[in-house]
């Protein structure tokens, strides 16, 4: 698989509604030939057989799958290169470029998940984050454990941030009933959500 | 003459043209032109300017980085200008990202555009306990305490750094910034300012320094 982010997406990101001048758009085409050489992205997932220590969202579920992604170490070390450096917009149109990037690599994840679980014959389900929206930020600990894949290059620091920073993980879970404090009628992005499957 | 270069390195901070600008301060000063006039009317002029079409969405962060270097490249000729420095040194701020978050992108912004504008900077980098926060500040005689964060997790801290600023009658202003931050919840927890972004919380350190 590859991760893509074209000049157009990555204007809209930082704000551009109207192509900026020349001298930029050139910054941002230099940036984005560097991405491909700084993203060594990896995704991982589990199927969770493991009835025991569930975390809420996952509780009912019939099928239930803990995953996770990163764009690697090396793209972080440019960031911090350009800012020491001292050319911050080159940084910041990086940074923004690698934001991009593991939104799709998560997407990505998210694809693998729903035909492995398709396979299985479910086909709506719907992931969560931890720190969002009901999901305890600790329950980073348990996703990893769960992953338990050291390939993965994901580590976590003491209040459970991910390093690499542009690394996401999600709990996914398909069929059964989801408990009342987790349902999606409930929430107030519920009009506007991507993340339903 | 003063006029013409006096616009010209107003419109090269404002275009973001580093070695434009840097040129033009050193062209001003070989000719005798008041330091002074050089930072309010060229430097400082001009980056109020780029702030404001920031914020009419005129501009945007990158645009704004590169006007931040053009102004600091001039602020570092007109320093030897002011005696020991202290006229072109507008505040002292300690800058870092909240205790247990490790993000630092939006930190790193304002930070720069602080140091452009002539402040001086202590950043303190990630994951910054409140107690060092206010050590460094004491260490430094800060005017402003600046504390980022991105994650709601993480946000809590900043109420720890305004308590024992408070607490301790500490002579710190505290401005905090990033994404789950409100005017709300600066307000709740006693900060003297939040800034929406980067450019916001610049302007926002000015009028906490001139209070």
């Amino acid at each position: 698989m590859n991760i893509r982010v074209q000049r157009e997406e990555l204007l809209r990101q930082i704000g551009y509604r109207q192509p900026p001048e020349s001298r930029l758009l050139k910054m941002i085409d230099d940036v984005l030939a560097l991405l491909g050489d700084l993203i060594e992205h990896k995704l991982a997932f589990k199927v969770i057989q493991d009835e025991q220590s569930l975390p809420p969202f996952l509780v009912g579920a019939a099928l239930k799958y803990a995953g996770g992604a990163t764009l690697g170490q090396k793209l972080e070390n440019k960031v911090k290169e350009l800012f020491d450096e001292e050319k911050p917009a080159e940084a910041y149109i990086l940074d923004t470029a690698g934001s991009i990037a593991i939104t799709k690599a998560g997407d990505a994840l998210w694809s693998r998940i729903r035909q492995d679980a398709a396979s299985k014959g479910f086909r709506k389900g719907m992931r969560r984050t931890p720190g969002c929206r009901g999901i305890e930020l600790d329950t980073q600990r348990w996703i990893f454990e769960e992953l338990a894949d050291p390939d993965l290059g994901i580590t976590l620091t003491e209040s459970w941030m991910m390093v690499p920073r542009k690394s996401l993980s999600f709990l996914a879970r398909f069929g059964g009933k989801l408990k009342n404090s987790f349902s999606c009628e409930g929430c107030p992005q519920y009009a506007d959500c991507t993340l339903r499957g | 003459m003063t006029v013409d270069i006096i616009k010209e390195i107003y419109d090269a901070v404002l275009e973001g043209k580093v070695d434009e600008a840097s040129n033009r301060v050193k062209q001003a000063l070989g000719s005798g032109v008041d330091p002074n006039e050089i930072l309010n009317s060229s430097l400082i002029a001009a980056m109020d300017v780029v702030g404001e079409k920031f914020g009419e969405g005129e501009l945007f962060i990158p645009q704004v980085l590169w006007s931040a270097k053009a102004m600091q490249s001039g602020m570092d000729l007109l320093k030897p200008s002011f005696s020991s420095g202290e006229h072109a040194k507008k505040g002292t701020i300690v800058i870092g990202t909240a205790k247990g978050d490790i993000h630092d992108i939006g930190k790193n912004l304002l930070a720069i555009m602080l140091e452009g504008s002539g402040f001086e900077v202590a950043d303190l980098g990630v994951d910054v306990t409140p107690e060092r926060f206010i050590e460094k500040a004491a260490e430094v005689k800060a005017d402003v305490v600046a504390v980022s964060a991105l994650l709601t997790t993480t946000m809590q801290s900043m109420g720890e750094v305004v308590s024992l600023v408070k607490g301790r009658s500490l002579p710190f202003k505290v401005i905090i910034g990033g994404a789950p931050v409100d005017q709300a919840f600066c307000e709740e927890i006693g900060a003297d300012a939040y800034g929406m972004d980067a450019v916001d919380g610049l302007r926002k350190v000015k009028e906490l320094v001139k209070r």
